[in-house]
């Protein structure tokens, strides 16, 4: 419910809702967006799901085309809790440019409407998104190695036929390469993701040593 | 009263360790006005700073009042803001501007995988049912706010037969993350007594992760399936503001004397961002001389972390090789590793490195639980629990209760 909202209100505010996951915003349980209410938030209050919508098509509104085509993502939008910001009813919208492997963080300033920060680096790797989470899902069941194996697993455990990667349960962690980490070198700088998959019957596939590289579109397998 | 007056700071600058000068000789100068009686001074009242469901306000049967707001950040999961402790016939002291998770990470015995699991955990959570939310209530059904009994607040005897007792009360704010196979409580305790405990607990499941046998534990019928070990590194961020941001210093206490017969105290004020390791009898507080009990002594509150597996990584996670770090308050700074914020450091190691002077000391508590599984883990897995204190040391003059 709370995600058709605001993907209504994003609608309603004339930006192109593209099919697909470019404006995936956190609206799922337990996500920080308030409920609805009809009096202003105070200053300690989470966002609501209007202000989340706002910062988001604030933020970018120069990265519309990107993330279009699948070469930026809006990850999520967090309440700005900075104190020098005082009272100041502030969001910060992160946004993942897999062009370039930039995390890049506009804060945005509710009432005046305006992105007021800017912060940029290459090699940071925020936590995975629900949209990153399924497109790491699909890379993984188009793998002509993982996916079939994929596919019997969740049939054998009972699941009706897989018809998309969000049929599946899923969880992303974000994967930086350790030192031990063989085989996944590109991940230094590529976004990557470590998933975990919930079977229908409640067990787990040991996804441990597999790595999905969303900047290259590539599965990597950890050899330790 | 003695031990108080020897451990005030007039006499520690001094280096005095035993009980015996009179009290006027160590009252501070300064002593704002105003303050109740017996309870500490707060000049800044707490302001209401968020609305309901996200206002929690609760007067435990003691009398004693905490007030908080709570959110659920898509990171860090349950965040507490405006921690403020109102102890019974006293004023309003702001403890904490926030506390959150800061990181949990799960290294594997073998050394693969090791995972970081925060981690987008507050959209983990799980919607609590009303069984899970005993005697409390739910906020948005993520959040239960309950209070439990914490058993004797005290229990003395006159001698004669006579004995007077009272039972304590904690008001608990708690949340449920499933994350992967494991289902983790994040909860705060607040005593009617004034003390903190964060703590968390692990349940759900076991990985299933096999290994060989120096790695693991046998589980299920013989010794075929080695279950394979793994530590839980927690960390929490706690930014302390007592009576706001101005005036916070964090100290060190020792008591050296090992193998002898005294003990002597020593104190470290720690004025650049610095790590620190566990150490027995060791302790920490977050002192702002600013606010004063009746008894002219500044409030404080004080870490204990002795209860922690002390997990040391590999280089490539100096993160874990301290129990505490104290930095200098910066808002990118919010998980102890995989810092997800551009332009700031990645973990809390990195943050210290600088060592810049204290202004506004933030603290990082890193308490780690070394799991080898057993056959009672068996599917749902008994929770286990780790966490730390925080303790008031002279907020008021007298026992709370």
């Amino acid at each position: 419910m709370r995600r058709a909202r605001i993907m209504m209100a994003l609608a309603g505010a004339g930006v192109t809702v593209v099919a697909g996951t470019f404006f995936l915003f956190p609206g799922e349980p337990g996500s920080q967006a308030a409920r609805s209410v009809s009096r202003p938030p105070a200053p300690g209050d989470p966002l609501t799901g209007d202000e989340i919508a706002a910062a988001g098509k604030v933020a970018s509104a120069t990265w519309r085309t990107h993330m279009t085509n699948g070469q930026a993502e809006l990850l999520y939008v967090e309440r700005d809790d900075d104190k020098a910001a005082g009272e100041r009813r502030r969001a910060d919208v992160y946004i993942y440019d897999y062009r370039t492997d930039r995390l890049v963080v506009r804060t945005v300033d509710l009432a005046k409407g305006e992105v007021v920060a800017e912060q940029e680096e290459r090699g940071v790797q925020p936590p995975p998104s629900r949209g990153e989470e399924i497109r790491a899902a699909e890379l993984l069941l188009a793998d002509p190695e993982y996916g079939p194996r994929i596919r019997d697993a969740h049939a054998k455990a009972g699941g009706r036929p897989l018809v998309s990667a969000s049929d599946l349960g899923l969880r992303a962690l974000s994967f930086t390469p350790g030192p031990r980490d063989t085989g996944a070198a590109a991940c230094e700088t590529h976004r990557c993701v470590r998933l975990f998959v919930r079977l229908p019957d409640g067990t787990w596939l040991d996804t441990s040593r597999i790595v999905v590289d969303l900047s290259a579109k590539k599965i990597f397998t950890l050899e330790w | 009263m003695f031990l108080r007056l020897t451990l005030s700071s007039a006499m520690l600058a001094a280096g005095l360790t035993t009980a015996t000068a009179p009290a006027p000789a160590v009252v501070p100068a300064v002593v704002p006005a105003g303050g109740a009686p017996g309870s500490a001074h707060a000049a800044q009242a707490a302001p209401a700073t968020c609305n309901p469901p996200y206002r929690i306000d609760k007067t435990l049967p003691n009398g004693a009042r905490w007030r908080m707001c709570w959110e659920m950040r898509t990171i860090e999961g349950l965040t507490l803001t405006n921690v403020t402790y109102t102890p019974e016939g006293g004023e309003a002291l702001r403890v904490l501007r926030s506390t959150a998770l800061a990181q949990i990470h799960v290294p594997y015995d073998s050394g693969e995988p090791r995972f970081h699991d925060i981690g987008t955990i507050g959209d983990d959570a799980i919607a609590l049912k009303a069984a899970d939310c005993p005697g409390g209530e739910r906020r948005d059904q993520y959040v239960c706010v309950t209070t439990r009994p914490r058993g004797h607040g005290y229990l003395k005897s006159d001698g004669e037969g006579v004995t007077s007792s009272v039972q304590g009360t904690d008001l608990v704010v708690f949340a449920a993350f499933q994350l992967g196979w494991y289902t983790y409580l994040v909860e705060w305790a607040f005593g009617d007594d004034g003390a903190i405990t964060p703590r968390v607990g692990a349940t759900g499941s076991l990985s299933g992760f096999t290994t060989t046998p120096q790695h693991g534990w046998p589980i299920g019928v013989g010794a075929t399936k080695f279950e394979e070990s793994h530590s839980h590194n927690i960390f929490w961020r706690l930014d302390f503001d007592i009576d706001g941001a101005d005036g916070d210093v964090v100290e060190q206490y020792d008591f050296t004397g090992s193998g002898t017969a005294k003990r002597r105290l020593t104190r470290t004020v720690f004025t650049e961002e610095t790590k620190a390791v566990n150490s027995r009898m060791r302790w920490w507080r977050v002192v702002d001389s600013g606010v004063r009990n009746a008894d002219r002594h500044p409030a404080s509150w004080e870490i204990n972390n002795l209860a922690s597996a002390e997990y040391r990584g590999p280089a490539d996670e100096a993160f874990t090789r301290a129990d505490l770090y104290v930095t200098n308050y910066r808002a990118c700074e919010r998980l102890a590793s995989t810092n997800p914020v551009a332009g700031c450091g990645k973990s809390v190691d990195r943050y210290v490195a600088d060592a810049q002077r204290l202004t506004d000391p933030v603290l990082w508590v890193h308490v780690g639980f070394h799991h080898v599984a057993r056959d009672e883990d068996a599917d749902p897995m008994p929770t286990h629990w780790q966490g730390f204190r925080v303790t008031p040391r002279d907020v008021t003059a007298e026992n709370p209760h």
